[in-house]
């Protein structure tokens, strides 16, 4: 009962401090808004440029029904004998240009080659069968999107694309099926002008005929989850910098909270308390328990007003229960752990300036090194050289939708860290207020 | 009960590396009465409070609290023990209504008992109408009661009052001095140390003389200044270097003491209308001018002058 009253204590104190609630909640809800807002600019007004994601594409398609669709229709204005070719189009338009860097590849091997050796970050291997498939009733239309795993923002972007094209082409493929249903065997040989027709009259209703084409998606090979198929371009980017600000922060919050240990023993409010009939391992849990709550406070304030202001979705609820509590349980820790080496609050400024910094960043390194593929690999090996890192991948996970285990398998990583540093700073505490 | 002393110290050394902060130290202090640790700083007095305290644990020695000893029974020492550090230990961004609730709960205060108790001792020090402003925008005589008030909390059946009165104004010292008075006339017994003589003196029913770790003596006031033989002491300041003539006043009858400190020369007499006429012709025997006199009627200064050879100051 003492502890948790020690605990209030403290964060009545933390939450009292204008600064530190800055830190807390402000500082990083504002670096993402900042983000939001510059990213929203790109779609407004088209002033920022991205890297050029580099997508190689490997056009198998044989063809199939042809669909004679009008070159009008198509951006570029290009001629689209198969469904390969209809999507080669787009994503070779005009409007595509600022974006992606389209190369070809002449088999799906070569394709998969050119990411492996990152000379592209994405490769869209379009089956043999495809358009066949799409004419199919009972067939099953699919693209193989292959991507290099340890980026990001690229990818994503292309996913984008390819996911709102596909839908739209799902759209056609329904009017497609009832008109066959429908229509007489000998009519069959109009199913191109149903496409064409039904590609007239949804850009009928579009002021943006080029949008409106690739505003479709449909499943593609890797990319099923339907949640994560919703994510949008913007989000794909502000979702993963507002995680790490988050991360960064509770970092930060984690190792200021711990720090008035230091700050009570300066005070001599710590002292003071010794000579009350409290045990010193009543104290030190306490002031433990304080980091941790004030920590996790932080945290779940921060998840909710980040899904709130910017629609960002973090995963499912158990990924995200076990991510949130990967993140608090390791920058409490992590404070313990470092404040235990300091001899007073002087230091902190060291601390603060340096070591969070430093292993902040590195840990955010692969958020920011995502249009990189060189960058983004070695990000990727360096960030988990910190704690922040594995907090970030668990974030990352979460978010992409992977399975629970590897959400799991992150986290328990985290405690193990956490448990490593929880040990050496309490014991090395309680060995100073022996 | 009753007869258990308060506090029993017995033989406490504390050492930190080569520096022996308290060496031998031991006395006893009755229930119900202020008992002064007087000495300059460095002296070793809060270390011996913060032995007493179970902050610290001695080398050697052993001290015992309303009969908890501090080696083997620091829990009960310290339910029994009110503390009021040297240094203001609050937390300034709490209230001092929060200030006293937290302590209180540290003290084992629950409930209505605690918010009663809060209640009453915020009354004692005077801060009712502002005990939900934050401590850190009182002044510093506020501070200093709010820090007394947290050792009251418990009713403590002693208290230890470490150096209470540095550093505050006249007018908060006072209510200091007189609250130190007050505890006592409700029964508790108070451990409190100082530098100042004027206090000790004025509080004390026994005080114990310290010095670089040591006790230099122990009594009541009266029995301290007999250890001078009530001797009156005579602070002299000259007009240029009083090496010569301060042997000259040593051979004087009457002087039983002469020693110099910072351009004062101290000279303890037995009679000063008798020594003060030679002290002065043995100044214009050797062409130096006594600039100022001072008579001082024996004191603690006094006694702690003739016990370690210098003045007692900070």
């Amino acid at each position: 009962m003492k502890a948790f009253d020690i605990a209030l204590k403290d964060m009545t104190r933390s939450f009292r401090s204008a600064f530190a609630v800055v830190f807390m909640f402000i500082v990083p809800l504002l670096v993402t808004g900042m983000f939001y807002f510059m990213f929203g600019n790109i779609a407004s007004d088209g002033e920022f440029s991205l890297p050029k994601t580099k997508v190689v594409i490997a056009n198998l398609d044989e063809g199939g029904p042809k669909f004679q669709v009008n070159p009008k229709n198509i951006p570029g204005g290009k001629k689209a004998d198969t469904m390969g070719d209809l999507i080669v189009s787009i994503l070779q338009s005009e409007e595509m240009t600022d974006l992606i860097e389209v190369t070809f590849a002449p088999s799906a091997e070569a394709a998969r080659t050119t990411v492996d050796s990152q000379n592209a970050q994405v490769a869209i291997i379009i089956p043999s069968d495809f358009s066949h498939q799409f004419a199919d009733v009972d067939g099953e239309a699919i693209i193989e999107f292959y991507q290099d795993p340890t980026l990001t923002i690229g990818p994503a972007i292309m996913r984008a694309i390819l996911n709102r094209f596909m839908d739209g082409m799902a759209g056609v493929k329904i009017a497609v099926n009832v008109f066959l249903d429908e229509a007489d065997t000998n009519q069959y040989a109009m199913v191109g002008q149903v496409v064409q027709l039904y590609l007239k009259d949804s850009l009928a209703e579009s002021d943006d005929p080029a949008g409106e084409l690739l505003d479709v998606r449909a499943p593609s090979n890797g990319q099923k989850n339907e949640a994560q198929e919703s994510q949008n371009l913007m989000l794909n980017i502000i979702g993963p910098i507002m995680g790490g600000m988050m991360v960064f922060y509770a970092f930060y919050t984690g190792t200021s909270v711990a720090q008035s240990i230091l700050k009570e023993e300066e005070e001599q409010t710590l002292p003071r308390l010794f000579t009350t009939p409290t045990s010193q391992a009543t104290i030190l849990t306490g002031k433990l328990l304080s980091v941790f709550m004030t920590v996790c406070v932080q945290v779940i304030v921060l998840l909710i007003a980040a899904h709130l202001m910017f629609g960002i979705q973090w995963g499912d609820i158990l990924s995200v229960v076990l991510m949130a509590a990967g993140i608090i349980l390791t920058a409490s820790s992590f404070g313990i752990f470092v404040n235990s080496f300091l001899k007073n609050t002087k230091q902190g400024g060291v601390v603060f300036g340096g070591v969070l910094t430093v292993t902040g960043m590195m840990g955010m390194i692969k958020i920011f090194a995502m249009n990189s593929a060189i960058a983004n690999k070695m990000g990727d090996t360096i960030s988990l050289l910190v704690p922040q890192g594995w907090a970030i991948r668990g974030l990352m996970q979460s978010m992409n939708g992977e399975p629970i285990n590897s959400v799991l398998t992150t986290v328990l990583i985290s405690l193990v860290w956490s448990t490593a540093f929880f040990i050496i700073g309490v014991w090395r505490f309680n060995r100073r207020y022996v | 009960m009753d007869h258990v002393p308060a506090i029993e110290v017995l033989d406490l050394h504390k050492s930190f590396g080569e520096n022996k902060a308290v060496q031998g130290v031991s006395f006893e202090v009755t229930q119900g009465e202020i008992f002064s640790l007087l000495g300059p700083n460095g002296a070793g007095k809060t270390t011996t409070i913060s032995m007493l305290s179970c902050l610290l644990r001695p080398n050697n020695g052993d001290a015992r609290v309303m009969g908890h000893s501090i080696r083997s029974d620091a829990m009960g020492v310290k339910s029994v023990l009110g503390v009021v550090p040297q240094d203001i230990a609050l937390y300034e961004d709490l209230t001092a209504r929060e200030n006293l609730s937290f302590w209180g709960k540290m003290y084992n205060l629950r409930g209505s008992k605690l918010k009663s108790r809060v209640n009453e001792v915020l009354g004692v020090i005077g801060l009712r109408d502002r005990a939900n402003e934050r401590v850190g925008k009182y002044s510093g005589g506020m501070k200093r009661r709010v820090n007394i008030g947290v050792a009251l909390l418990h009713k403590p059946k002693v208290i230890y009052m470490d150096e209470p009165t540095v550093g505050i104004d006249p007018q908060s010292r006072r209510n200091i001095l007189d609250s130190v008075v007050k505890l006592k006339d409700e029964g508790m017994t108070v451990l409190y140390t100082t530098h100042y003589m004027e206090e000790a003196q004025e509080l004390s029913d026994h005080i114990a003389i310290m010095d670089h770790g040591k006790m230099m003596a122990c009594g009541t006031h009266e029995e301290l200044v007999k250890l001078v033989g009530q001797q009156t002491r005579i602070d002299l300041t000259l007009n240029g270097d009083g090496i010569n003539v301060m042997k000259m006043w040593q051979e004087i009858e009457g002087v039983s003491r002469v020693s110099a400190e910072d351009g004062l020369v101290t000279v303890l007499v037995a009679d000063s209308n008798q020594v003060l006429p030679h002290l002065f012709e043995a100044a214009a025997h050797l062409s130096m001018r006594i600039t100022s006199v001072d008579i001082r009627e024996p004191n603690l200064e006094a006694v702690f002058l003739h016990l370690t050879g210098r003045a007692l100051r900070d």
